[in-house]
C-alpha cells in the first residue's frame, strides 16, 4: 500500500480520480500448487519457476469528475477488476500514477463476511475498522446498514456461513454504499440479490450520484449499465478501446461481442 | 495504443465537488496518490501512521477470532491453560522418569517448574508463529477488497497470542509458590525482586513473536505448506531450546544452542529469574534484545516489502 499525501494543487477541482499513464503488470505462478515441497523438488530437478507476466492494464490515462457514474465493460480478462483494485489502492501501479480525491468505498470481493464463523454484525464492524472508520462511527451507521440489507429476521446476528449467496451480496452492498463514500467502486455485485433489492440498489446509487458522489461499476449487464451510467469505459486485453457516453460505448461493445472482433476504427483509438 | 482521454468529459462545477467532500471527515487524507514503489519498501512514515491509526482493527479482529473459536468449544479458555499444563506433565515424566533426572538430591518439582514456565513462554511465541502464519491467507477477502496496512493482520495474531498467554501467568505463579512451599527439597527462590523483570521478558517475547508472525505470514503466502512444515519445525525448535533441559546443562561450544537460537537467550533469562532467582547476565539481555529486534526488523522488512504482492497471490 502506498499512501502519499499531496497538496490539493496537483489535482484539478472537480476531479474524483485522475489516472496518468497507468500500467499494471504482475507475475502469476503457473505451478499447480505453491508449496515449499514443490519449490525444493523443482530446484532439485534444476527447473525454473514457471511464471507468466500478465499485462492487466496498458498505458491508461483517464480523468473522472465528481458525480460521474462510469460503467466499465469488457470481456473476461480485460483488466477491469485489476483497474478497480488499483483505484482502490490495493494494487500499486507498475507505471504511471493514480490520484484519488475523496474517500473510497469498495465492493470488489464481497469483502464483508471474510470470516464465516462470525455474525454479519461482527463482520460489518471488522470491515469498517479495516477501512479506517472509527468504532463509534460504525455503531452509528450500523442500523442504516442493517435496515438497507433487510436480511430475514435475526440473520444479522447469525454466523455468515449460514447466509445464502443473495443475503451475502445484499449485506456486502449495503456496507459499501452506507459508508458515505465520495467514490464507490463496485465489481460485479449487482448480480446478487432479487429484483426488489436490485431496484433498491439502483435507487441508492442514483441518490449517491445526486450527492455528486462518483461511482465506478464493473458489470456484464449492459442494460443495467445503460440505465445507471452516464459514461462507460470499454477495456480489452488491458487497453482502453472506447470511452464516452454509456449507450454509445455499450453499443460498440455489443457489436464487438456479436461480430467477435475489435472494430478496426477503434483499434487506433 | 496509448490513450489520452483527459479533458473529454465536461468538468462538473466545483461547488459540486466541494459538497461531495465535506461530509467525509472520518478519513485523515483527502487526496491519495498511488504510485509505483521506487524501492521495495513503501514510504514508511505514512505506513506506520496508518498502521497505528487502524490498530483498533487488529484488537477487534483478535477479539472476534477468539469469540469465534469459543463458539465451537465452551471450555476454550480452560484449554488454553490446560493444554500446556498437561504437556508439561508429559515432558516432566519423560525427563525425570525415563531420563532419571532430578533423582540425585535435587527437587523434582524444580524440574517441573522449569519446564512449565519454559513451555508457557514457548507457547506464547509459537502461537504468534502459528496464528500469524495463517493471518494473511485467512484474511484473503479483506485483502482483495480493501487497502490497509497488511501488517495489522499479524499484529492481531500477536494480540491473540498475548491474550492467551496472560492467564497462564497467574496459574503458573500459584503452582510455583504452592509447590515450592510444599516440596522440602525445592530450591526455588519464591517471591523475589528479580521477578520485576517479568514484564520486560514478556515484552521481549512479544517483539520476537511479532517478528516471527510477520515472517511466517509472508512465507505462507508464497508457500502454502509452510504452516504444515511449521508444526514439525516448531517441535524440533522446542527440543533445541532450553525448555526441557536447563541452560547450565550444556557447556563449551554446545552453548551455541542458546545463542544461535532466536528464543534461546530469553528462555535462559526466564530460567534464571524464575528458577534460580538471580539477575540475568547482561550478555543474556543483550542476546535476547538483539534477537527480538532482529526478528522484528527482518520479519517487518520481509512482510512490508512484499505485502503489495499479496493481493495478486491470494
Amino acid at each position: 500500500m502506498t499512501l502519499q499525501y499531496a497538496s490539493k494543487a496537483e489535482m484539478p477541482e472537480g476531479l474524483a480520480v485522475r489516472i496518468e499513464e497507468l500500467s499494471l503488470r504482475y507475475k502469476i505462478n503457473v505451478e499447480s500448487k505453491m508449496t515449499l515441497k514443490n519449490a525444493i523438488m523443482r530446484a532439485g530437478r534444476g527447473e525454473k519457476r514457471r511464471v507468466r507476466t500478465i499485462e492487466a492494464v496498458k498505458n491508461l490515462s483517464l480523468d473522472i469528475p465528481h458525480g460521474t457514474v462510469m460503467g466499465v465493460v469488457g470481456a473476461n480478462g480485460a483488466g477491469k477488476s485489476t483497474l478497480m483494485r488499483a483505484i482502490a489502492g490495493i494494487l500499486p501501479p507498475t507505471e504511471g500514477r493514480i490520484i484519488v480525491n475523496g474517500k473510497v468505498s469498495t465492493l470488489l470481493a464481497l469483502g464483508v463476511g471474510f470470516n464465516g464463523t462470525l455474525s454479519g454484525r461482527d463482520n460489518i464492524i471488522l470491515g469498517g475498522l479495516a477501512a479506517g472508520l472509527e468504532r463509534e462511527e460504525l455503531e452509528e451507521r450500523f442500523d442504516d446498514i442493517a435496515s438497507f440489507a433487510d436480511l430475514p429476521n435475526g440473520f444479522i446476528d447469525m454466523p455468515m456461513r449460514t447466509y445464502s449467496a443473495g443475503m451475502y451480496g445484499r449485506l456486502a452492498f449495503s456496507v459499501a454504499v452506507n459508508m458515505t463514500p465520495d467514490i464507490l467502486l463496485i465489481d460485479e455485485a449487482l448480480s446478487t440479490g432479487d429484483a426488489a433489492f436490485k431496484e433498491k440498489s439502483f435507487e441508492k446509487m442514483r441518490q449517491l450520484c445526486l450527492e455528486a458522489r462518483t461511482i465506478i461499476i464493473v458489470s456484464h449487464a449492459l442494460g443495467t449499465l445503460n440505465e445507471l451510467c452516464d459514461k462507460a469505459l470499454w477495456m480489452h486485453q488491458g487497453n482502453a478501446l472506447a470511452f464516452g457516453d454509456a449507450t454509445k460505448v455499450t453499443d460498440q461493445y455489443l457489436e464487438f461481442l456479436n461480430v467477435g472482433k475489435v472494430p478496426s476504427a477503434l483499434e487506433d483509438f | 495504443m496509448a490513450l489520452h482521454l483527459r479533458g473529454m468529459i465536461a468538468n462538473v462545477s466545483s461547488d459540486l465537488s466541494s459538497g461531495a467532500s465535506s461530509e467525509s471527515g472520518a478519513l485523515v487524507s483527502k487526496i491519495q496518490i498511488f504510485e509505483p514503489h521506487k524501492a521495495s519498501l513503501p514510504a514508511m512514515g505514512p505506513y506506520i501512521r496508518e498502521f497505528w491509526r487502524r490498530r483498533r482493527f487488529a484488537f477487534e479482529l483478535a477479539r472476534f477470532t477468539d469469540k469465534a473459536e469459543h463458539l465451537n468449544s465452551p471450555l476454550g479458555s480452560v484449554w488454553l491453560v490446560l493444554n500446556p499444563l498437561l504437556l508439561a506433565l508429559i515432558y516432566f515424566l519423560l525427563v525425570t522418569i525415563i531420563g532419571g533426572r532430578g533423582s540425585a538430591g535435587s527437587s523434582r518439582f524444580d524440574v517441573l517448574a522449569h519446564i512449565l514456565v519454559g513451555l508457557f513462554t514457548w507457547y506464547f511465541a509459537q502461537n504468534c508463529m502459528t496464528f500469524g502464519g495463517a493471518s494473511v491467507t485467512a484474511g484473503g477477502k479483506l485483502i482483495l477488497n480493501q487497502a490497509f496496512p497488511r501488517a495489522l493482520l499479524p499484529l492481531s495474531s500477536l494480540i491473540g497470542a498475548f491474550q492467551k498467554f496472560m492467564p497462564t501467568l497467574p496459574v503458573y505463579l500459584i503452582i510455583y509458590l504452592v509447590g515450592g512451599a510444599l516440596d522440602s527439597k525445592s530450591k526455588l527462590p519464591g517471591l523475589n525482586w528479580h521477578l520485576l523483570w517479568v514484564p520486560v521478558m514478556v515484552a521481549l517475547v512479544a517483539i520476537s513473536g511479532f517478528g516471527l508472525a510477520l515472517l511466517f505470514a509472508t512465507m505462507n503466502v508464497y508457500f502454502r505448506d509452510t504452516s504444515k512444515l511449521m508444526t514439525y519445525g516448531a517441535r524440533m525448535w522446542l527440543y533445541l531450546s532450553p525448555v526441557l533441559w536447563m541452560p547450565e546443562m550444556i557447556h563449551g561450544w554446545h552453548r551455541i544452542l542458546i545463542w544461535a537460537n532466536p528464543l534461546g537467550p530469553i528462555l535462559a533469562i526466564t530460567n534464571t529469574v524464575w528458577i534460580k532467582g538471580e539477575n540475568p547476565s547482561w550478555t543474556l539481555w543483550l542476546g535476547a534484545t538483539g534477537w527480538a529486534f532482529g526478528l522484528l526488523f527482518i520479519g517487518g522488512y520481509f512482510f512490508v516489502s512484499r505485502e503489495r504482492d499479496f493481493a495478486v497471490r491470494i
